[in-house]
């Protein structure tokens, strides 16, 4: 298997976002970094690119993202009160998606900042 | 430098080395030499060894030390009595305070031991006044030790599309803020909301027992990488690539600092920025609802 190699790629793990990590990959892993700390190393090593959940989940049992995104939407559009909350391991880009969606379900969105 | 209810020694490893105590800047060349370094926690942490002094307070008692350096950088009165009760002294708070105000530069950094103790966002609210007052003597900051990767672009992202941080409320089809009101521990322990949508967090591990069972009692939607604790509790559940590791984009750095990911993986399942994306898409193809003066959503 090739071995990839990814400089001064940014760690999420934590609020520092260290952006000075050397990477290793190797098919679906990552098998060492460089310059991250214990909690880093861990944080890559343990995201892996396998296919170990189902796409989506519908009451427990495997669905199509397709089903899976036309029920949440549904949820999403039914409530008076939706609550959108998270936000903190997505990007940012992610994020005002997340803002936009929130705005037409009239919903209340939150992050871990208020914890 | 002031750690409050934090212990990055722990929990934020390269905060010391990468970011604030030893590197070395411009006024101050010698690095960790020309710094100090407070410690206020309520039990000595592995951080503790890293600092000049270490201030252990009592429990719960964190608005009321800080009330106290509120009015001492005032030289207004304090009662010893109050003071002694929060487990430091009278003499203990003049004596940071003196070094507070000798500094060219001071930070507050404050954790979840500040924010999540007795007094919530009342304490975050009081380092921050804190700070902001330190500024008729010299220049100081306050900035919160943020856990997650890009809590801090959550908050960026919310500030510039609704104007306020965190615990915005669009029922009404314009944004309100209400931190207690709106912030998501009140409204799930409360049982306000009927319906969630959890994005890459897993309040069924984290959040009070009430909140979970509301969790569990509503419609709940969670887009995760994995199969979380909330995932079981969900009626839908999304897998997403990891963020950073196998999803591309922008995350914020704790001093706001936003910065581009580089991911190593490419991942088989569809990124969150995409499934929100189409969620959206999904719902903006229903007819549109706005609030009406009766409080009832009229459809439009």
């Amino acid at each position: 298997m090739t071995l990839s190699i990814v400089k001064n790629a940014t760690c999420t793990f934590c609020g520092c976002v260290c952006d000075d990590i050397e990477l290793h990959a190797e098919g679906e892993k990552i098998v060492k970094t460089k310059g991250a700390c214990s909690l880093g190393e861990s944080w890559f090593k343990h995201h892996t690119a396998e296919r170990l959940y189902p796409d989506a989940l519908i009451d427990g049992k495997p669905a199509t993202v397709d089903h899976a995104v036309e029920a949440a939407a549904n949820y999403l559009y039914d409530a008076n009160m939706p609550l959108v909350y998270g936000l903190s391991n997505i990007t940012c880009e992610a994020q005002r998606e997340a803002v936009f969606l929130a705005e037409i379900i009239g919903g209340v969105i939150d992050s871990h900042t208020s914890l | 430098m002031i750690y409050w209810g934090g212990n990055p020694a722990e929990c934020h490893p390269r905060h010391f080395t990468k970011y604030s105590l030893t590197q070395k800047g411009k006024f101050i060349p010698n690095g960790r030499k020309d710094r100090t370094m407070v410690l206020v926690d309520i039990r000595e942490t592995p951080s503790a060894k890293a600092a000049d002094l270490f201030l252990q307070i009592r429990p719960g008692k964190d608005f009321e030390v800080i009330t106290a350096l509120r009015a001492i950088i005032k030289d207004q009165p304090v009662n010893p009595k109050s003071v002694a009760e929060t487990g430091l002294t009278v003499e203990q708070l003049q004596d940071l305070v003196k070094q507070m105000k000798a500094a060219r530069f001071g930070i507050i950094f404050f954790g979840m031991g500040l924010s999540m103790t007795r007094g919530k966002h009342m304490n975050s609210a009081g380092v921050l006044m804190l700070a902001a007052e330190m500024n008729a003597f010299t220049k100081f900051v306050a900035m919160p030790m943020r856990g997650h990767g890009n809590v801090t672009g959550s908050d960026m992202v919310m500030r510039w599309s609704t104007g306020y941080p965190f615990g915005v409320n669009l029922c009404r089809g314009y944004p309100r803020f209400n931190p207690g009101e709106y912030s998501t521990v009140d409204l799930l322990v409360r049982g306000d909301n009927d319906a969630a949508l959890i994005l890459g967090a897993d309040p069924g591990a984290t959040m009070p027992q009430p909140g979970i069972d509301h969790l569990a009692r509503i419609p709940t939607i969670v887009l995760d990488p994995k199969v979380t604790h909330t995932s079981r509790i969900s009626r839908v559940h999304i897998t997403t690539a990891a963020t950073g590791v196998s999803a591309p984009g922008t995350v914020y750095r704790m001093d706001e600092i936003p910065l581009p990911l580089r991911p190593a993986l490419k991942s088989p399942y569809p990124t969150d920025e995409e499934v929100i994306r189409r969620i959206r898409e999904a719902v903006a193809k229903k007819p549109a609802w706005r609030p009406s003066p009766n409080g009832q959503m009229a459809i439009v």
